[in-house]
C-alpha cells in the first residue's frame, strides 16, 4: 500500500460520505437540520475532495515525493474465477488535471450556492446532490477501469436528472427531469455493451487494455467505438440528443452552471478522449463523431441565435462548442481537445452564473440588435426558413417522440391485454 | 460428507433470507400467524441446510403452502399461484429422488418463475404485488432460498446445458417486455408489479447462464431483487396506509409531507435499477457479463430492459412524490418502519460495495457441493 492510497481514497469518496452523513440524520429522525450544519458537513467532503486532488497533483508531477503515476491498485471490488471487477485508479495528465478541475469547481459551487439558494425549500437535497455527483465526477476523472468509470457516470446522470426536476412544484422540470433522464439512460445502454464487449474481447475493462485495440478485427474494434460514442452523444447532448439540454436549465442556476456549463456536459468528450485507443484505430467512428460533432456545432450556433432567454441561449453555445471539442478528438487533436474543454467550462461556468444578472446588465448597459447576416441579404426565403426551424430547436424532441411513439403505443396494448388476462384469470371477484 | 455441509451451510444467504421474512412484519401491518412466520423460517433454515436435493425441496414446497397461507386473507390469486408452486416444487422434489434431473431442473426454473412473476407466469405475483406488497416482499425470501437450491441441486447437471440458452432467451424477452409495459402504468401498485416482472425475467435469464457454472450472477440478482423490490414494496405499503392507493394523475407532491419515505423509495428504487453503490449494480454488471457467453442478443434485450425499468422508476417517483405539496395529516415514517429500511438500505450498500461478502462464501459452499463443478 502506498502513501497515495488513502489520498485518492479521500478525495474520491469524502464527498459521499458527506452526503450519507446528511442523508442518514435526515432518515434517522432529524427531518429538519440546519441549513449550517449541511452546509458545514458537505462543505468539509468538498474541501477534503480537493486537498487530496492536490495531494495528488503533488505526487503525480514529483512536487511531494517521489513521482507516482499509472494504475494505482486498491485491490479487486469482485474476484470470482476468472471474472474481475478492479478497484483501480488511473494517474496521468488527463485524470489528474479533470479531477483536480472538477472538485475544485463543485466547491467553489457550493459556496456560492449557501448564499444564493439560502431558505429555498430544497437546500438539503441540493447539498447532498452536490456531494454525490462530486463523487460521480471524481470516479469518471481517476477511474482506471471502465466498470468504475461507469458508477461514476451514473451517480453523475442520476444526480442531473434529480437536478433538472429540482424546482417539481411546477410540471415542465418534472417532465424535463424524465426526458434528460431517459436519454441518459437509453444512451448509456452503449457504454454498458461496450464494458461487457471489452471485458469479453480484450480480457479486461481497464483502460490500459484499451491499448490493445489494434489487436482487434476493424469491425470490432469499430463496433466497441461507435458503443463509446453513442453514450458520449447521449451525455454531451450530441445530436440527435441535443433536446434535453435547454430543458435541463430548469435547473438551480449553480447547478446548470456547474452540469452543463463546466463537467456534466463534457462527461462525454472526456469518455472520447479516455477511449481514444479504440477511436484511433476505427476511422470510420471518428468519421462519425466529427460529422456528428459539426452538425451539432452548425445546430446549437443557428439556434442560440434565435433564442431569447438567457439560460436557453447559453445551452445552445455551450453545445456548438462541445460539438467542435468532440469534433477535435475525433481528428486526433486531443491536446488541443483537453485545452478547449478545460478554457470552455471556466468560460461557461462563469456565464452561467452570471446568467441571472443579464436582465439587469442589459438595462444598464443596452444592447444592439445583430442585424441581418449574409444569408438574410443573399437568399431571404432560406434565412426565414432557418429562422423558423431555429425557433422550434429543428423540432428535435418531436422528431424523438415520433420514434419512441410506436414503442409507447406498443406499452399500452401489452398492458391492455395483459389486464385483460389477468382480469380472466383472477379468483378475486369470486370472493 | 453430509454432516459437514450442513455445519457449513450458506449462512450468509440464510440471513438475508431470514431478514427479508422478518422485515415487512416489524415494519407494516401485513403481518402473519406466529406460527406461520416460525413456520416458514424453518422451512427456509432447513432446505438451505440439509444436503439432500429431493428433501430440501420438498421442506422449500411446505414453505410455499405457508405463504400460502399467509397469502390468502390480501389474494386468492397470489394465494393459489404459491399453491401451485408449492406443487411444482414437490414435483421437482420427485423427480430429483427419481434421479430425471433434467426434468428437476425444468420443474424447478417454472417454480421460480411462478414465484418471480416472470410473465406469463405472472397472474399471482401481480396479484400479490397490487394487493398486498409486503406479503410478495415476505414470500421473495424464500424465493431466494429456492434460487439458491436450484443452483445447488439441478442447475449443474449435464443434460440442462442445452436447455440453459432458451432459459436466457425466454428470460431476457420477459424482461424487455415486462420493462415496456411497466411505462404504461398508471398507478403506483401497477409500476411495482411491472418492476417485479421485469427483475423476475432478468433472475430467469440469470438461472439460465448460471447453468454454464457462473452461479454468482443469479444468486447476487436473486438477493438484490429480494432486498431492493423488498424494500419498496415495504415503502409502498407505508405510504398506502398513510394515503390510500395512489394514481399517476399528474404529480403527487408527497415529498413536503413525507420526505423520508420519499427518500427511501429513491434509494429502493434506484438499487432496483443498478445505483452504483448498491448490490444492483455489481448485480447488473456481473449478470451481464454472465450472459454476454451465451447470448450478446440477450444481453442488449437486458440491458434495454433495465434501462426503460429506470425511466419506469423516475415517472413512478415523479408521479407520486414531486408536484406542488399535498398535505396529509398523518406523519412520516415511524421509527421501526425507519429502523428497517435503514437495515436493508445497509446491506444494500455493503452488498454494492463488498459483494464478496456474500459472494465468495455462497460461491465457495456451491463449488464445494456440486461434484461438476
Amino acid at each position: 500500500m502506498t502513501a497515495l492510497q488513502p489520498v485518492l481514497a479521500v478525495a474520491v469518496l469524502s464527498p459521499m460520505a458527506a452526503a450519507l452523513a446528511v442523508g442518514l440524520r435526515v432518515v434517522l429522525g432529524d427531518d429538519r437540520p440546519s441549513e449550517r450544519w449541511v452546509t458545514s458537513v458537505i462543505a468539509a467532503g468538498l474541501t477534503l475532495s480537493v486537498l487530496g486532488d492536490l495531494g495528488v497533483i503533488g505526487v503525480f508531477t514529483g512536487l511531494v515525493g517521489p513521482r507516482i503515476a499509472g494504475e494505482i491498485e486498491f485491490g479487486d471490488w469482485l474476484r470470482l474465477g476468472d471474472f474481475v471487477i478492479p478497484g483501480v485508479i488511473q494517474l496521468d495528465r488527463v485524470s489528474v488535471t479533470l479531477a483536480l478541475f472538477s472538485s475544485t469547481l463543485t466547491a467553489l459551487i457550493a459556496r456560492f450556492s449557501r448564499t444564493y439558494l439560502h431558505k429555498e425549500p430544497g437546500y438539503i437535497r441540493f447539498f447532498v446532490l452536490l456531494g454525490v455527483f462530486a463523487t460521480g465526477t471524481q470516479l469518471v476523472a481517476l477511474a482506471g477501469a471502465l466498470e468504475l468509470f461507469f458508477a461514476g457516470w451514473e451517480l453523475i446522470g442520476i444526480a442531473s436528472a434529480l437536478f433538472i426536476g429540482f424546482f417539481h412544484e411546477r410540471d415542465e422540470p418534472i417532465r424535463s427531469s424524465v426526458r434528460a433522464f431517459a436519454t441518459y439512460r437509453l444512451s448509456d445502454a452503449g457504454l454498458l455493451i461496450a464494458t461487457v464487449a471489452t471485458f469479453e474481447l480484450l480480457g479486461s475493462a481497464r483502460f490500459s487494455a484499451l491499448e490493445h485495440a489494434g489487436e482487434l478485427p476493424p469491425a470490432e474494434s469499430t463496433m466497441l467505438a461507435l458503443l463509446f460514442l453513442l453514450s458520449a452523444m447521449g451525455k454531451s447532448a450530441q445530436l440527435p440528443f441535443s433536446g434535453w439540454l435547454p430543458r435541463a436549465m430548469e435547473g438551480p442556476t449553480p447547478s446548470s452552471a456547474l452540469f452543463y456549463g463546466a463537467v456534466s456536459i463534457h462527461a462525454g468528450v472526456f469518455l472520447m478522449l479516455r477511449v481514444w485507443p479504440v477511436l484511433a484505430v476505427s476511422p470510420i467512428a471518428r468519421g462519425v463523431g466529427v460529422a456528428v460533432g459539426l452538425a451539432t456545432a452548425i445546430y446549437a450556433a443557428t439556434v442560440a441565435r434565435v433564442h431569447t432567454d438567457a439560460k436557453g441561449a447559453l445551452a445552445h453555445a455551450t453545445l456548438a462548442q462541445v460539438g467542435l471539442i468532440l469534433a477535435e478528438i475525433c481528428l486526433g487533436w486531443t491536446t488541443l481537445a483537453l485545452a478547449h474543454l478545460l478554457g470552455h467550462a471556466l468560460l461557461r461556468l462563469g456565464q452561467y452564473l452570471k446568467a441571472p444578472n443579464m436582465i439587469h446588465d442589459t438595462h444598464r448597459v443596452g444592447h444592439s440588435h445583430p442585424g441581418h447576416g449574409w444569408i438574410a441579404r443573399v437568399a431571404p426565403r432560406l434565412a426565414a426558413r432557418i429562422y423558423a426551424t431555429a425557433l422550434h430547436r429543428g423540432r428535435l424532441d418531436d422528431l424523438i417522440d415520433a420514434i419512441f411513439a410506436p414503442v409507447l403505443a406498443m406499452a399500452r396494448a401489452l398492458d391492455r391485454a395483459d389486464r385483460w388476462i389477468r382480469g380472466q384469470a383472477s379468483l378475486e371477484g369470486r370472493r | 460428507m453430509t454432516t459437514g455441509l450442513a455445519l457449513a451451510a450458506p449462512w450468509e444467504t440464510l440471513a438475508v433470507c431470514l431478514l427479508l421474512l422478518v422485515a415487512p412484519t416489524v415494519a407494516v401491518l401485513h403481518r402473519p400467524a406466529w406460527w406461520v412466520l416460525a413456520g416458514i423460517a424453518a422451512t427456509l433454515t432447513a432446505s438451505l441446510t440439509v444436503a439432500d436435493g429431493a428433501t430440501a425441496y420438498a421442506i422449500a414446497a411446505a414453505g410455499a403452502l405457508l405463504h400460502a397461507v399467509h397469502a390468502w386473507q390480501w389474494s386468492r390469486t397470489g394465494a393459489l399461484s404459491l399453491v401451485a408452486a408449492s406443487a411444482i416444487t414437490a414435483a421437482a422434489a420427485g423427480a430429483l429422488s427419481a434421479g430425471a434431473g433434467l426434468a428437476a431442473f425444468l420443474l424447478s426454473a417454472i417454480a421460480i418463475a411462478v414465484r418471480t412473476g416472470v410473465p406469463p407466469l405472472h397472474g399471482g405475483v401481480s396479484s400479490l404485488c397490487e394487493r398486498a406488497p409486503a406479503v410478495q416482499t415476505q414470500q421473495m425470501s424464500s424465493t431466494i432460498a429456492l434460487v439458491f437450491l436450484h443452483l445447488r441441486f439441478v442447475d449443474h447437471i449435464p443434460e440442462v446445458a442445452g436447455w440453459a440458452p432458451w432459459l436466457v432467451r425466454y428470460g431476457a424477452l420477459a424482461c424487455i417486455l415486462a420493462a415496456i409495459m411497466t411505462l404504461a402504468q398508471r398507478d403506483l401498485r401497477g409500476f411495482y408489479r411491472g418492476t417485479t416482472t421485469m427483475h423476475g425475467g432478468m433472475l430467469m435469464a440469470a438461472l439460465g447462464a448460471a447453468a454454464l457454472g457462473n452461479f454468482a450472477a443469479a444468486l447476487l440478482v436473486a438477493v438484490t431483487v429480494g432486498l431492493a423490490l423488498g424494500g419498496l414494496g415495504m415503502v409502498i405499503t407505508s405510504l398506502e396506509e398513510r394515503v390510500g392507493p395512489v394514481q399517476y394523475r399528474g404529480p403527487g407532491g408527497r415529498a413536503a409531507a413525507f420526505p423520508v419515505l420519499t427518500a427511501c423509495f429513491a434509494v429502493f428504487g434506484g438499487a432496483g435499477v443498478g445505483l452504483p453503490g448498491t448490490a444492483g449494480f455489481v448485480a447488473d454488471d456481473l449478470l451481464l457479463h454472465t450472459l454476454w457467453l451465451q447470448s450478446p442478443a440477450s444481453t442488449v434485450a437486458v440491458i434495454l430492459g433495465s434501462a426503460l425499468i429506470a425511466v419506469a422508476t423516475l415517472i413512478g417517483y415523479s408521479r407520486t412524490f414531486l408536484g406542488p405539496a399535498t398535505p396529509s395529516v398523518a406523519p412520516d415514517l415511524a421509527l421501526r418502519e425507519r429502523a428497517v429500511a435503514v437495515l436493508l438500505l445497509a446491506l444494500l450498500v455493503t452488498l454494492g460495495v463488498a459483494p464478496y461478502v456474500l459472494l465468495v462464501p455462497a460461491d465457495a459452499f456451491l463449488r464445494a457441493t456440486i461434484p461438476a463443478a
